[in-house]
């Protein structure tokens, strides 16, 4: 046992020595990283890339700041061109015959007992139209581009369709619009109203302060309809093009 | 049988490491010669083993001592004007290269020994 008796005193000492060691190291490197010991080109230097530095990021303040106020302003230009566009759409439901409808104007009331066929039907709402309804429906069918009137047999009688909807008595005629006008347009003289007298058919006129009209039930699909766009610069083409030959002698081969 | 010091000298460093505490500034100078101090002594343990005349009292006592009294000569120094800080560098770093010296000339001594015996055995 004789070395450990230098061993734990020798043990002993290294640890305070390793204590001692790193504690210095430590405080050390604070000194060497310390401002006040740093040497005077190094602190030079080191203001000048700083000074660098806090340019550049002014220089990205003001750049971030532009970038803010356009962001801002396509912002609100976007909130008005959707704002623009919801408008638009309204309008266009209002006239596809997306939404229900309500204002004045006239409703024509045909009952069970007079004699109409659906060209009659075809006649008052093409003369409605034309004395300025701005929409019109015929029950509960609202008539769009694409409403047909049409006629289907059944057993004992033909009745008349609507977008192939079998229309019930009473048929009651709804259009908007200037409600002076389409009465006046509906009865005057040698009128729709006239000729149907002439076959002892009086459909019933009435003015209504307020109408509401329904939206139209029918899905249509348009898959065919693309936008005609007339070809640009023709011209250019043609002089372009390779299979017309420039040697006149080809040509007639 | 050197693995324990060197143990003892790792674990040592890692407590430094680990503890929060730092130096006042105005003391690391003083702290500078007393750790110089210590090198001093622990060499000179180390070379006490090598040529066998090892005393823990001694090495322990001198350990603390050398170190404590540099460093408080180094403040005095301060204090009276007197640079007795480059004293103590000089005569510590002297007394450290010697014990270097001291060790390895031991050492290869000892080596060549070793070898003789294992040529003639």
């Amino acid at each position: 046992m004789k070395k450990s008796r230098w061993q734990v005193p020798l043990t002993l000492v290294f640890i305070f020595m390793g204590i001692l060691i790193s504690l210095q190291f430590q405080a050390q490197s604070r000194i060497a990283s310390d401002l006040t010991m740093q040497r005077t080109e190094n602190l030079i230097a080191m203001v000048r890339g700083l000074s660098d530095k806090r340019q550049k990021l002014a220089v990205e303040i003001v750049d971030l700041n532009q970038q803010l106020r356009s962001q801002m302003e396509s912002y609100r230009d976007e909130t008005k061109l959707k704002t623009n566009l919801k408008a638009e759409l309204d309008k266009l439901n209002i006239l596809t015959g997306n939404t229900p409808l309500e204002g004045s104007g006239l409703t024509i009331t045909i009952s069970q007992n007079m004699p109409v066929l659906y060209i009659d039907l075809i006649h008052i709402t093409n003369e409605l139209w034309a004395a300025g309804a701005e929409a019109i429906s015929i029950n509960e069918y609202r008539i769009t581009n694409n409403t047909s009137i049409f006629f289907g047999e059944e057993e004992l009688s033909n009745v008349i369709t609507v977008n192939n909807h079998r229309l019930s008595f009473p048929i009651i005629i709804r259009a908007l619009g200037d409600s002076n006008n389409l009465e006046k347009g509906l009865t005057m003289p040698g009128g729709i109203m006239d000729r149907l007298a002439l076959f002892n058919a009086y459909p019933f006129l009435e003015q209504a302060e307020s109408l509401t009209i329904p939206a139209s039930q029918d899905v249509h699909y348009n898959y065919f309809l693309k936008e005609y766009k007339p070809p640009e610069n023709e011209p250019a083409i043609n002089t372009a093009d390779p299979h017309i030959p420039d040697n006149p002698a080809s040509l007639r081969i | 049988m050197w693995l324990l010091p060197l143990f003892g000298l790792i674990i040592g460093a890692i407590i430094g490491s680990t503890i929060q505490y730092q130096i006042p500034t105005i003391y690391i100078k003083y702290m500078s010669i007393a750790v110089l101090a210590s090198f001093d002594s622990v060499f000179g343990g180390i070379r006490a083993v090598i040529e066998e005349k090892f005393d823990g009292t001694v090495l322990l006592t001198g350990f603390f001592t050398n170190a404590m009294l540099a460093a408080l000569l180094a403040y005095l120094g301060d204090r009276l004007g007197v640079d007795l800080y480059y004293a103590a560098v000089f005569a510590f770093g002297v007394r450290l290269f010697q014990n270097l010296a001291n060790i390895r000339h031991n050492l290869l001594l000892k080596f060549r020994n070793y070898r003789q015996h294992k040529n003639m055995d």
